[in-house]
């Protein structure tokens, strides 16, 4: 190809065409915050981390129990409580060590891999949270439902419109639950969606290639 | 010592800048967007260079950091087609043995790279900077013989472009 030839002729005396970048500039470069997408992963994992850890320990399901006199299930959710911690702190070593692997000195395909794996380990993470939470949810409405003497109305209720009153309350509770987990799915869709567009882009060029 | 390990990289990165500047040549279409991205490429280098010891070129090791960071790392889109701008790139500084012909040729030809995606045009810098198709798999983390194939068929894909 004659162009590529002519350009592969200019490509080697063309190192005079540049501005050339001087020594205190490439220090004040050096000491600026990186943009790059793997910063902004970086970032938004631990502040996922941070809040979804908060908002697990702001869940005191104690009190409830207790109010509810439902004693019986406060072992039970102390030992998942005890698995949720070993879970949390297992992500949070599986990010750490996906984190510190990623390396621009790699090949580009496993730089990209290192990457999405991060990544994925703090999608894990948050898939593990909005199921939790959604299992607790659940739990609290079939608790609150059993022994909150606030529902013994809504029972009585039950009782004569042939459960009619139920599926309406299942109908809505499921409702809500739809709508909070396509938020946060949407959410998230979004926000990565900006940020690895163009890594999702280029990963899927390269893969095409074999 | 950190001291020390700062000026060593100033001073191989300030000879070697050109080959920083290339890749962003191909990778932005003006001199804003170049030199953001040899902004990302110098922290990414300055970041990944205590774990260089020498054993190759500067050169050699900093393109590698360099592609790597324009299509893995980068988050602007690279790939923008804006022929107005092009013509502010700052590559197009007058030289002595200025030929506008070969000029004209040259311009078309940088704008049909452009039109490249990023993986292409990695293949396409590493072709002009004469590396084999071993380095290329190697450094893409693709196979040889698909290294040599997808080159190929860049090659056709520009003869399109350039004339379509």
């Amino acid at each position: 190809m004659e162009e590529l030839d002519l350009l592969k002729k200019s490509w080697k005396k063309d190192n005079q065409k540049f501005e050339q970048v001087s020594e205190s500039q490439i220090y004040k470069m050096i000491h600026r915050i990186s943009s790059s997408n793997v910063k902004w992963i970086l970032i938004i994992s631990i502040l996922e981390f941070v809040a979804w850890t908060s908002i697990s320990l702001c869940f005191n399901t104690d009190d409830y129990f207790k109010k509810l006199h439902a004693e019986s299930f406060l072992t039970f959710f102390k030992i998942l409580n005890v698995i949720n911690y070993a879970v949390i702190f297992w992500f949070i070593y599986k990010f750490y060590k996906n984190y510190v692997k990623i390396s621009t000195t790699t090949s580009t395909k496993q730089l990209m891999t290192d990457i999405l794996n991060t990544r994925k380990t703090v999608q894990y993470y948050v898939v593990y949270n909005l199921s939790m939470i959604t299992v607790s949810m659940i739990l609290g409405f079939i608790l609150a439902y059993l022994y909150n003497p606030k529902f013994d109305t809504i029972k009585f209720q039950i009782a004569h419109d042939n459960y009619a009153m139920l599926f309406k309350m299942i109908g809505i509770f499921g409702g809500i639950l739809f709508v909070f987990v396509f938020g946060f799915w949407l959410f998230y869709k979004l926000l990565y969606g900006i940020l690895l567009r163009k890594l999702r882009g280029n990963y899927n060029e390269l893969k095409k290639i074999e | 010592m950190s001291e020390s390990l700062e000026q060593s990289f100033v001073k191989q990165l300030k000879e070697n800048q050109n080959i920083v500047h290339k890749i962003c040549r191909l990778y932005t279409v003006d001199s804003d967007s170049h030199n953001d991205l040899f902004q990302e490429i110098t922290i990414q280098l300055w970041k990944a260079f205590p774990k260089f010891r020498g054993e190759a070129k500067f050169s050699t090791w900093a393109y590698r950091v360099a592609l790597n960071t324009a299509i893995t790392l980068y988050r602007k889109n690279t790939r923008s087609i804006s022929t107005s701008s092009f013509e502010n790139h700052k590559f197009f500084i007058a030289q002595e043995d200025y030929n506008p012909e070969e000029e004209e040729k040259l311009k078309l030809m940088y704008k049909a790279i452009h039109q490249l995606n990023d993986i292409d045009k990695a293949l396409v810098f590493m072709y002009l900077e004469d590396k084999d198709y071993q380095e290329i798999a190697e450094t893409l983390g693709i196979s040889e013989v698909n290294a040599r194939v997808k080159m190929n068929r860049i090659k056709t894909k520009l003869i399109k472009i350039l004339n379509p």
